[in-house]
């Protein structure tokens, strides 16, 4: 349907009717990243002055670089691990039209927990002393572990509980991928004789590129910028081990109340939040169909 | 003149008596005055009796109350706003007075407790002199304490018949006793201590100080590598790593209370306030016993001793009604029903007051535990890490990450205890 003109009037309309929006787009979105980015510059504080002694302070403050290495150890681990097993579930639920209605749900739903909920759960299941996985693993005969309690372990546990919450909701994305497939692909590939995993793998992953990005887009932004479970269960110890910059802004902003410093923490991690978003997106162009 | 003299004579006559010495508690009658309280034991006390402040001055309370952590995040993001709803506050001012004084987060009460919106009855001297102190930071009086507290040392009675054992007489002995209490009932864990990030130093400075060790060297430098404070440290650590729960470096005082409530741990050194929730539990009014953290091997004790403050926010526009919520509040009154709750008062004429002291007679725990306060607040300290004016939780952070290490055995005290001299030390104001 070809756009009509509009006329000096409607255009004036519309205008009018966008105010609202805009305004709250300023007040909920602008004002705050700008008073943050304000912050980080120094803005307000007599003794850093504005300018970018915050950033310079960063660059060779070892916590920060720290909590970097470990923002980004949390990102790829659980990202790759909810990408496959995601997948893997997808295409679970893709074959067996047996779990379906109620099965399914109970499945798909520790992601629509409040991650207090979670971040509590795993408190209670993975206590060294009194926890259900330590039961479990005694009872295979094995020595009791410290789960979270560990600065060797504590991380990739906190990145299997992520894993355990967000698993499902990749799941649900690649499903929707996968039942959107086109037939006709398949028939021509059983025709040619491939099937089992080379079907998996030369056709169902590459056709399912796209679903699988914008999950990964979608689970990136989270897991960079993934606070609350860590706080609840650990908050960033034990050590520096789960300090994640989330975290470590969290303690710089409201333990040290060196709020400026912690700005300039969020301004990086907002970058790459902002980083990662377009990397996938980037990419995203490049394999669609 | 003389209808004018005596019409002035009738005038002074009819004035209420409470207006005449220039203070009316219903001067603000009608004013809202907003609070923000930490969820502590006192604050359980006095949600059901603010009511009580509003019948007598008219003025009505808002009141927010928050879990620690929450609290300080709230109450960090109002006062570094600047936001005027904020009326009243908590504070620790162990931990945070010189700095909130330093960015005008506290109202000045010095002119406060001057001038005629002060009820004569009052008494400020009231408040034990330290605890004075802790709130007046140079010549400003910026809180009044609320309470007396300090880590205490709460061992299992009834376990320590049945082993055989006695209370340990100096720190060094508690190593030993662990070791038979862990010989004698595999059920129970012998030590159970806080090892959770920045929540370290309150339990730990009584084993430091007793050690011989100390926050600071000869010269005021801020340390830790002093071999007084490396005994203590390794001590708190080597405890909790040897005969302690696992998974001890989550644990803050909820979970050592909980443990120790549950009956699952025989000692530990955790805070005063924590007193009357662990007597609500079956069974520990009868097996609990309480005392100061042992002594040194040469007889030296210098436990921790705090309070929790009330202040008025630097930005608030109600000063005076709010200070009139601080007056109701630490009143002697109000201390005296408080105290007989098991919240320790900070004013010594209720401490030394009959009534505290019937019920702590009441039983034997209350009564150990009224001892117990008593030798702390005459020989304690507030100061239990680096000394810095403004940056202490920086400097609680470091000094839990040199426990964490020792509590994992992933160096020792020493190592550990030496390897952040130069962080300590850039600290210092």
């Amino acid at each position: 349907m070809p756009h009509q003109p509009q006329t000096g009037q409607t255009a004036m309309s519309v205008r009018w009717m966008m105010i609202p929006a805009v305004i709250l787009t300023l007040a909920m979105v602008v004002f705050p990243l700008g008073y943050a980015v304000y912050l980080g510059f120094g803005g307000g504080s007599p003794a850093t002055g504005f300018g970018v002694a915050n950033f310079q302070r960063l660059a060779a403050d070892p916590s920060f670089w720290s909590a970097l290495r470990i923002t980004f150890g949390l990102f790829l681990s659980a990202l790759v691990l909810q990408l496959v097993l995601g997948t893997a579930l997808a295409l679970l639920l893709n074959r067996y039209d047996v779990v379906r209605g109620l099965v399914r749900t109970a499945i798909l739903s520790p992601f629509m927990l409040p991650p207090v909920v979670v971040g509590m759960i795993a408190i209670v299941v993975l206590d060294p002393g009194l926890g259900a996985a330590n039961w479990i693993v005694q009872s295979l005969g094995f020595a009791p572990l410290l789960w979270l309690a560990s600065p060797n372990w504590s991380l990739l546990v906190i990145a299997l509980i992520d894993t355990w919450q967000w698993t499902p909701f990749v799941a649900l994305i690649v499903l929707g991928g996968l039942q959107s497939l086109p037939a006709r692909v398949y028939e021509a590939a059983e025709i040619d004789g491939a099937v089992g995993f080379r079907r998996f793998w030369h056709i169902t992953l590459p056709l399912l590129g796209p679903t699988l990005l914008t999950a990964a887009v979608l689970r990136s932004v989270d897991l960079l910028r993934f606070f609350d479970i860590i706080y609840i269960t650990t908050q960033g110890g034990p050590g520096n081990s789960t300090t994640t910059l989330n975290i470590y802004a969290y303690k710089l902003g409201f333990d040290f109340m060196d709020v400026g410093y912690a700005a300039a923490v969020m301004i990086v991690l907002a970058l790459l939040v902002l980083g990662s978003v377009l990397f996938f997106a980037g990419l995203r162009k490049r394999v669609s169909w | 003149m003389r209808f004018f003299a005596m019409s002035a004579v009738l005038a002074l006559a009819m004035v209420p008596a409470h207006a005449q010495d220039g203070f009316d508690w219903r001067k603000h009658d009608g004013e809202t005055v907003n609070l923000m309280l930490n969820n502590l034991a006192w604050t359980q006390q006095m949600r059901d009796r603010l009511d009580e402040f509003t019948t007598k001055t008219g003025i009505k309370l808002r009141v927010e109350t928050y879990s620690e952590e929450q609290y300080r995040a709230r109450l960090t993001t109002l006062l570094q706003g600047g936001s005027s709803d904020l009326d009243v506050f908590m504070t620790l001012p162990s931990r945070e007075a010189p700095l909130f004084q330093a960015n005008g987060w506290y109202a000045d009460l010095t002119s406060l407790l001057k001038g005629d919106a002060t009820d004569p009855a009052f008494e400020y001297e009231d408040f034990s002199q330290a605890l004075r102190d802790s709130g007046v930071v140079g010549e400003t009086v910026t809180s009044l304490p609320i309470n007396v507290e300090g880590p205490l040392f709460y061992w299992r009675k009834d376990v320590f018949e049945k082993c055989g054992l006695e209370k340990p007489a100096n720190l060094e002995e508690l190593s030993a006793t662990a070791a038979k209490l862990k010989e004698c009932d595999s059920a129970i864990t012998p030590w159970a201590a806080r090892g959770l990030r920045g929540t370290v130093g309150y339990p730990l400075g009584g084993f430091v100080y007793n050690s011989g060790g100390d926050f600071k060297d000869a010269d005021g430098k801020a340390t830790l590598c002093l071999p007084g404070t490396i005994k203590g440290i390794d001590l708190y650590g080597s405890l909790l790593r040897e005969y302690g729960p696992p998974g001890a470096t989550n644990h803050t005082f909820t979970q050592v209370i909980d443990l120790l409530a549950q009956g699952r741990v025989a000692m530990s050194n955790e805070s005063s306030n924590e007193f009357s929730t662990l007597m609500r539990y079956p069974g520990r009014s009868e097996d609990i016993a309480v005392g100061v953290l042992p002594p040194g091997a040469d007889g030296t004790s210098k436990p921790i001793v705090i309070n929790w403050s009330l202040a008025i926010s630097g930005k608030s526009q109600k000063q005076e009604a709010a200070w009139y919520f601080l007056q109701w509040a630490t009143g002697k009154e109000v201390q005296n029903t408080l105290a007989q709750n098991g919240i320790a008062p900070s004013r010594v004429s209720v401490f030394n007051g009959d009534d505290f002291k019937a019920w702590a007679s009441e039983s034997r725990p209350r009564g150990e535990w009224l001892e117990a306060l008593l030798e702390i607040s005459q020989t304690g300290t507030s100061l239990y890490q680096t000394p810095t004016l403004t940056r202490t939780p920086e400097a609680r952070e470091i000094l839990s990450s040199v426990v964490q290490q020792v509590i994992l055995g992933q160096n020792d005290a020493e190592a550990a205890a030496c390897a952040v001299t130069e962080q300590v030390q850039a600290l210092q104001d």
